[in-house]
């Protein structure tokens, strides 16, 4: 057990990864959440913190292309690694193709579980190019969203792989 | 987008929201961070009910890293104890008792998660560790946690100054209920418990408070379904007054009620933070949040129902009990719903007489707050008693909500409290959604499911919501949210401004106000920005978006205000063109007159000229493009309909899964059907997490159990199915504003249909629902596979 009574320095460890392309490094405390490390560290607030316990899936980002939960992890843990955030997947004002499929179908409401959504979809569209609707929701089970009831999600998914099969892709 | 001419109301506009949201551009209270800010957290407590013997805070206040600790005595000294409702004078309300309290517990401690001591530190990860070193002494007394405990005398009070734990009574009749029970062929009876759960926004509370000690100023940053409420709130509390007071919210992650009220944590922080002279930001965790930002719901009601033969609710005499917790909300405490559950009883029903009593009662629980339809036990009570007496006369359910919704134009024409039933469509959404749903053929796919054992059950409710709906004849006014302020500009390159008190948490206001401007004015949707989130510029309200008014009373707001603003921009370009203000038309923000597009003004130039060249402007005319309207709700009429499904109930593992799930709805005219249909689909799925898996749950000894989403369970995507939407034709009650709000609608009255279908499949095991909470561990017991505990 740490003495935090000890007028101890901030153990500060440098660490550097690659974060939405560019390389970033930074000072950090081992016990600095990736979530935290991202959002303070990097000044990245897209990615959010919903529940702290990994169950809600607010904060998830792509770790070397893998959907991970931010909150769960280490910042220290991501060193030398990939991490893609919600800021990283649209091309300046263009947005993704997730991110076109979901607006158009007006998949989301208060905006807070967002960010998990578009990575957890950005994952799963990633292995899989052409879901189908019991794919999708076991997939996304593991994001909640409170205002949607979920119908407008599943939509902006299916809309996502159709344009998926139409471009081409694998399904 | 849109081509010129066409109608933006109707149309499936893509959100002007989405964009910052789908890209992490969005703006939630935690995201800010302001130059010299520190971190809170609060010291809760771990037990329910307890006196605070001591407390030491020398070891915290000593860490590194750690600004200050506060406790409730320097809270007593830096603050001055409120009453709940203290700004609207609803702590004076007859037979209430009200307690004073402070932001931290001062004497005892009333509940867990109740804040002991706050601490300020550089970062959160220092505040947290800082609380470890705290060390309080509480002498444990014995929990209040039931109706009874609250009712018992042989209790402790929770709070010392008052003699019991009963903060109101209430009593009120309608009708003659005497008659009706005499008049009654049968008494049918029942006592009906909802249980308590909360709304869960995605995002938690938080606050940032930030003090400027020149200018003697307190700028917040809030996560809040109404900025103003807070400066309404807080000056009394912490000596700040209001026009010294700007709060600033951005994107709100969800409230569904919870964000409509100032909470002890805000009352604690903006007080450090004036005390320290520096940014203080309090980010609520899930613990905290699921244990003490609000709960809702825990009500009861003893039901007596005077019945005709066929079924028809001639009188209902009930009791009601309201579980409040410890401390009452802010600024409207929980204590309200003792009243309206019994005036929102009656719905689209013909009920001739009405009479209850209610008592709202302290417990060592949390803070009670409003939930999407604070009122929405009345519903489940009134749908559930029709299916009770269904059941007990041997009637189709189906047949007795025939006969006892109202009809359009027939008497009564008015509910027992006055409430006129304008333009009412229940009846045809119950048959639109009986046909849709197969009812009549339903029965025999039932008893050939038994057959295979399979258990399918249907249900069906209907309701009715005010937001604001009709008024009672010759009682005009506001009421307690008030009339509804837009102030609509146009600005120097002709964009227009809409500036609205509402604060959007999810309902797209950013987009739909500016479809209702875009069409009233002839502009260009994507010409019009809506403004919201900053009391320096939105007008007052105590509440910014709540009880679905949005719809009518901001839409409405913006209409008129459209209006007028059009008016004043045709005004002023007749005078610059030499023209007649019939012949000239607005449209695309080009001012041009009929038939010759060559002579024409865009609005650009004329407001230049408006705020440029006053020269130019005609005697007596105003020198800017801007109109302030205020609107009162104009004549508008009820939001309602009707929720049928059909569920599968395994009874061995207690899952129900649904079939199909029908919403037949009269919203009045939608603005963007996408959003209306969000706004419904949402509804269901929080009612269906009520009925089949939410729990606030508290053990006997008052302590919290359902701390963590692995224990507080919310619907997923495997749990909410697909939710069909169907309209009925609407009646208009209005010349202008038929736009009617759904926020709640589908929150309030799917529990019923829910658990109607759900003991509809069990019939077999001889089940009757009076409970709203039936998650498989409860399905089980019911269905006779395990053993009730």
């Amino acid at each position: 057990m740490t003495d935090h009574r000890a007028n101890r320095p901030a153990p500060g460890v440098e660490i550097e990864l690659v974060v939405n392309g560019a390389t970033r490094s930074a000072a950090t405390e081992d016990r600095v959440t990736l979530a935290d490390f991202l959002r303070e560290g990097l000044g990245l607030t897209g990615t959010h913190l919903g529940c702290e316990h990994g169950v809600c899936g607010a904060c998830t980002v792509l770790l070397d292309g893998e959907a991970v939960r931010s909150c769960l992890m280490l910042a220290v843990q991501a060193r030398g690694r990939q991490v893609t955030t919600v800021e990283g997947i649209a091309d300046g004002d263009d947005l993704s193709p997730v991110q076109l499929a979901f607006r158009e179908s007006h998949s989301f409401q208060c905006g807070f579980c967002t960010p998990g959504f578009v990575m957890s979809t950005v994952a799963l569209l990633a292995g899989n190019p052409n879901p189908d609707e019991r794919e999708i929701r076991e997939t996304l089970s593991g994001n909640i969203c409170r205002c949607t009831g979920y119908e407008s999600i599943i939509e902006g998914v299916l809309l996502a792989a159709r344009r998926n099969v139409e471009a081409g892709l694998p399904g | 987008m849109e081509a010129v001419g066409a109608r933006s109301i109707g149309a499936r506009v893509m959100r002007v929201e989405d964009p910052r949201i789908l890209t992490g551009r969005g703006q939630y209270v935690d995201d800010v961070t302001l130059p010299g800010m520190a971190h809170a957290v609060f010291l809760r407590s771990q037990v329910p009910h307890g006196r605070l013997l001591s407390l030491d805070v020398s070891e915290a206040r000593a860490l590194p890293g750690v600004v200050a600790v506060y406790t409730g005595e320097d809270i007593a000294r830096l603050t001055t104890a409120a009453q709940a409702g203290a700004v609207s004078g609803m702590n004076l309300s007859p037979d209430m008792k009200s307690p004073s309290f402070h932001s931290l517990a001062t004497d005892k401690v009333r509940h867990v998660g109740d804040p002991i001591a706050l601490v300020v530190a550089e970062s959160r990860y220092i505040a947290e560790d800082a609380l470890e070193l705290i060390v309080d002494d509480i002498e444990m007394l014995d929990p209040v946690v039931t109706y009874e405990d609250a009712l018992d005398p042989g209790k402790p009070p929770i709070f010392d100054e008052l003699e019991d734990n009963v903060y109101l009574t209430a009593e009120m009749a309608f009708g003659d209920i005497d008659a009706a029970f005499a008049e009654a062929d049968r008494i049918v009876r029942a006592s009906i418990q909802v249980h308590r759960h909360q709304p869960v926004p995605m995002e938690c509370r938080g606050l940032i408070a930030a003090w400027d000690p020149s200018a003697e100023h307190l700028t917040i940053h809030a996560s809040t379904q109404s900025p103003h409420m807070l400066r309404m709130v807080l000056p009394d509390q912490v000596g700040i007054p209001i026009e010294s007071i700007r709060v600033i919210a951005r994107d709100v992650g969800g409230g569904f009620g919870l964000k409509n009220s100032v909470t002890r944590e805000d009352v604690a922080i903006v007080a450090a933070a004036k005390d320290l002279g520096r940014p203080v930001k309090w980010t609520e965790d899930r613990l905290e949040h699921l244990a003490t930002a609000g709960h809702a719901r825990e009500e009861m009601a003893d039901l007596e129902a005077a019945v005709s033969a066929d079924g028809v609710l001639l009188g209902v005499r009930m009791d009601v009990k309201v579980n409040i917790g410890a401390y009452p909300s802010d600024p409207f405490p929980g204590a309200m719903q003792a009243y309206t559950i019994i005036m929102s009883f009656q719905g689209p029903t013909r009920l001739r007489a009405l009479a209850g009593t209610s008592a709202a009662l302290f417990s060592n629980k949390a803070t009670y707050v409003a939930y999407r339809g604070p009122w929405a036990t009345a519903d489940f009570l009134r749908e559930r008693l029709l299916d009770i007496v269904a059941d007990e006369l041997g009637i189709d359910p189906l047949d007795v909500r025939r006969r006892n919704y109202v009809v359009r134009d027939e008497p009564p024409l008015a509910m027992l409290t006055g409430r006129p039933f304008a333009g009412v469509t229940t009846r045809e959404s119950v048959e639109q959604a009986a046909g849709l749903m197969g009812w009549d053929a339903f029965g025999e796919r039932q008893r050939a499911a038994r057959r295979e054992g399979r258990y399918l059950g249907i249900g069906m409710a209907s309701y009715l919501e005010a937001a604001p709906g009709p008024r009672v004849p010759g009682q005009d006014g506001p009421d307690i949210m008030g009339y509804e302020t837009a102030h609509l500009s146009i600005e120097a390159g002709g964009q227009v401004v809409i500036v609205t008190r509402q604060q959007p948490h999810g309902q797209g206001h950013e987009t739909t106000l500016a479809q209702v401007a875009a069409d009233e004015l002839g502009v260009r949707f994507e010409d019009i920005t809506v403004r919201y989130g900053d009391t320096d510029i939105t007008p007052m309200a105590i509440v910014g978006t709540g009880g679905s008014r949005a719809a009518t009373m901001a839409n409405g707001a913006v209409l008129h205000a459209s209006r007028e603003l059009r008016g004043k921009v045709i005004s002023l370009a007749a005078d610059l063109l030499e023209a007649n203000p019939a012949d000239l038309e607005l449209a695309a923000g080009v001012v041009s007159v009929k038939g010759s597009p060559v002579v024409s003004l865009t609005l650009a130039e004329l407001a230049r000229v408006a705020s440029d060249e006053p020269h130019r402007l005609p005697a007596g005319a105003a020198s800017d493009l801007a109109v302030t309207r205020t609107y009162d709700g104009g004549r508008s009429g009820w939001s309602g309909g009707t929720h049928c499904c059909i569920v599968e109930v395994d009874v061995e593992t207690g899952i129900v899964s649904f079939e199909r799930y029908v919403v037949v709805e009269d919203c009045g005219v939608p603005v963007n059907p996408a959003i209306v249909e969000g706004q419904v689909r949402g509804g269901v799925a929080q009612a269906m997490g009520a009925v089949l898996l939410e729990h606030a749950a508290y053990g006997e000894d008052g302590q919290y159990l359902a701390g963590s989403f692995m224990d507080y369970l919310l619907p997923t995507t495997t749990v909410v199915p697909r939710i069909e939407i169907h309209h009925v034709q609407t009646v208009p009650t209005d010349p202008d504003v038929n736009f009617r709000g759904v926020g709640e609608g589908g929150m309030i009255v799917a529990p019923a249909a829910i658990v109607g279908a759900i003991e509809d499949a069990l019939r077999p095991f001889g089940v009757r629902a009076l409970e709203q909470h039936l998650p498989p561990a409860r399905i089980v017991e019911l269905a006779g596979t395990l053993r009730p505990r």
